[in-house]
């Protein structure tokens, strides 16, 4: 039988992702007739490597598995292991850690308003976004000497003090950071050809989202109210912030609410700056873990982390599990592609905020039969072969 | 016509430098309204010397044409710069407006083609994409053409050059509708965003000149350098008053690149049915216009 549709590869290499991953777009002219998600470009064994090295030696690899959330994950991880020790951090901990956490949010929300303007095609917003997310690496660079993995939480508090020279500068970054978040605001909901790429494009709605469990800002895009954050961990009980939805279940919905998130980050950080007491930063943790198995979840910038990890009683943990954002949102991404057009597909994709290196576990899901199968490490020996 | 003409002044050699200039001048523009430093403005001369010292792939896939339609593209734009005055200088003589809208039609055409001989489905679908834009432009482009055609009773370019230097009154104030409808044609002509679609990376990646290296990427590049002095020569001759001295004529181009820069750093990108749509409207327009001025 004859093809009347052009297979289009969008990855494993390709300019709209910045990681690898291969989607497999079935298209008749410039429509998408059905999207395959293939997984597993990246897949670094870290849960192997998690069972291997003692819960120490473990936050480093936490850290190192992506390069946005690197703050999310140690913090879901310790967290985890606290509650495995039955350990309760200071409170200058819990400021501390939401702090960096909110840091890493707003840092990692401009980096998606310059990624969606440069997906669209206006290569200005992505420039202007990059340029103030400047403000925010600066300041983390400052705070912990490192722009990427900056290495903050530990089990039982933070690494780091964050002194008045550090509040005071970030207080002012605040400031500029509640100024442009205004004018992005404005720019993503006047600009006529900004709401022509935005507007009704990748619809995602209510029912949709909760079909295919969508997580962190998408799921809030399509309104349903899911954010972690409620679950008051850190210091999210202390501190007063509102949950952002949007009705508008489309990009221009997903744009709304990661940028009113940026003035929300900026004020709970205000307000922990403010409220910060002079507590010690760590408390001693053993490193003998006693038997037992504890979950944990944190809404990190692109939706829920979740940990898992199993003690037998030794300094090396059993299992660690964890499923990041990307991986619930991915499949949400097949139902917004259907129908779309091929040159909405890059801002679809990044709509988003996929993050590959998150996602790679050794699950491997079938599209086409829609089964997951998780593959035996005898199988995964033949491919590597 | 004299030999000097056609191969130095205003002829092969200005085209390739204006245009290498041009766009070098373009995107250091760009880069300063984005709050970057930007290349240096001979940065397009040193990509098109590294492009030619760099080995000539050919794909498997590629069939026949994969070297002839980029080297096509170059030489039918550099002919229609042949035959637009700069300056005032028509280097091959009194250019008929018809031929030269053929030879800039061909040369986009043959751009577009490359695409589809070199057997990648990103150039295909660039080139899909590019033909598309050609039926969408090309229609108010050469309608708004037409106007000074029509109505100063001359099709040489070269004479409504002159017609607009005597008089002093520039074709744009006679027919403003045309005028500006001719001036955001160009946009899809150059592939200026809000029309960047046949190019657009983020979606197919190099687009027509996706499988291209080496040498036959270099001749891609150029015509696209080559179109941009073209197209605003063509703005300048027939629409926007003239130019019979260098100065004037290099003026002139500054101000209308730091135009399109501005365009080129407020837009986004638009989808191809949007594109179409925008242009045929403008068409229509036209005729309107057109039909009024007849009857009037």
């Amino acid at each position: 039988m004859p093809k009347d549709t052009t297979t289009i590869p969008l990855g494993p290499q390709h300019p709209a992702l910045v990681e690898p991953e291969y989607i497999k777009l079935e298209v008749d002219g410039e429509s998408v007739i059905s999207a395959e998600i293939h997984l597993g470009y990246l897949h670094r064994g870290i849960e192997e490597l998690m069972q291997r090295r003692n819960y120490i030696q473990n936050i480093f690899v936490a850290e190192r598995i992506c390069g946005i959330c690197s703050a999310c994950h140690t913090l879901t991880y310790a967290s985890a292991v606290e509650s495995l020790l039955d350990i309760e951090v200071t409170n200058r901990a819990k400021y501390i850690r939401t702090i960096i956490a909110e840091l890493e949010r707003l840092h990692s929300h401009l980096l998606w308003v310059g990624v969606a303007g440069y997906e669209i095609g206006i290569d200005t917003v992505f420039q202007y976004a990059w340029k103030d997310r400047e403000y925010i690496m600066e300041i983390l660079e400052e705070i912990s000497g490192n722009r990427v993995n900056y290495a903050m939480n530990t089990i039982g508090g933070v690494r780091r003090d964050i002194t008045d020279t550090h509040a005071e500068k970030l207080k002012n970054i605040m400031k500029i950071i509640e100024k442009r978040s205004e004018y992005y605001k404005k720019v993503f909901a006047t600009d006529s050809v900004i709401l022509k790429r935005t507007k009704n494009i990748g619809i995602l709605t209510a029912h949709d989202a909760k079909k295919y469990s969508a997580a962190g800002p998408l799921a809030r895009a399509s309104n349903i109210r899911f954010d972690i954050r409620n679950e008051k961990y850190a210091a999210y009980g202390l501190v007063d912030w509102t949950e952002i939805t949007a009705a508008g279940c489309d990009v221009s919905a997903r744009a709304e609410v990661r940028i009113i998130e940026l003035e929300e980050s900026a004020k709970i950080i205000t307000q922990c700056l403010d409220q910060m007491e002079h507590d010690p930063l760590v408390m001693r943790a053993p490193s003998i873990v006693p038997v037992g198995e504890a979950t944990f979840r944190v809404e990190a910038p692109r939706g829920e982390i979740f940990y898992y990890a199993r003690s037998n009683g030794t300094d090396t943990p059993e299992r660690v599990k964890m499923r990041p954002p990307t991986y619930a949102n991915l499949l949400a991404l097949k139902a917004m592609l259907k129908g779309a057009k091929l040159a909405d597909v890059p801002i679809i994709v990044a709509s988003i905020d996929p993050c590959f290196s998150c996602t790679d576990r050794v699950t491997v899901l079938d599209t086409k039969t829609r089964k997951e199968k998780i593959m035996t490490e005898n199988e995964l020996r033949k491919l590597s072969k | 016509m004299n030999i000097a003409e056609i191969f130095i002044y205003p002829g092969i050699a200005f085209l390739i430098i204006t245009g290498i200039l041009l766009s070098g001048i373009l995107r250091k523009i760009t880069a300063r309204m984005q709050s970057r430093i930007g290349p240096p403005i001979i940065q397009p001369l040193y990509d098109i010397l590294k492009l030619l010292s760099k080995e000539n792939i050919r794909p498997k896939q590629a069939k026949q044409g994969f070297t002839l339609w980029p080297a096509l593209s170059l030489v039918s734009l550099i002919l229609a710069g042949l035959m637009v005055p700069v300056a005032g200088i028509t280097a091959l003589g009194a250019g008929d407006i018809i031929v030269i809208v053929y030879f800039l039609a061909f040369g986009s055409f043959a751009a577009y083609m490359s695409g589809f001989v070199s057997g990648n489905p990103f150039g295909a679908i660039g080139a899909a994409r590019g033909i598309m834009q050609m039926i969408s432009y090309e229609f108010p482009f050469i309608m708004a053409l037409l106007f000074p055609v029509v109505f100063l009773n001359t099709l040489s370019i070269a004479e409504l050059n002159a017609i607009q230097i005597t008089s002093g009154i520039w074709n744009i104030y006679l027919f403003p509708i045309a005028g500006v409808i001719f001036l955001i044609s160009i946009l899809a002509a150059l592939e200026i965003p809000p029309f960047h679609i046949p190019s657009a990376h983020q979606e197919i990646v190099g687009g027509y000149s996706t499988e291209y290296t080496g040498t036959r990427l270099a001749y891609l590049e150029l015509s696209h350098m080559v179109k941009l002095v073209v197209v605003l020569s063509i703005a300048i001759a027939v629409f926007l008053g003239g130019a019979n001295t260098i100065y004037v004529f290099g003026a002139k181009l500054l101000v209308l690149i730091f135009l399109i820069t501005l365009v080129r750093v407020l837009m986004a990108r638009l989808r191809i049915d949007t594109g179409l749509k925008f242009y045929w409207t403008l068409g229509y327009i036209l005729i309107i216009d057109y039909v009024l001025r007849i009857l009037l």
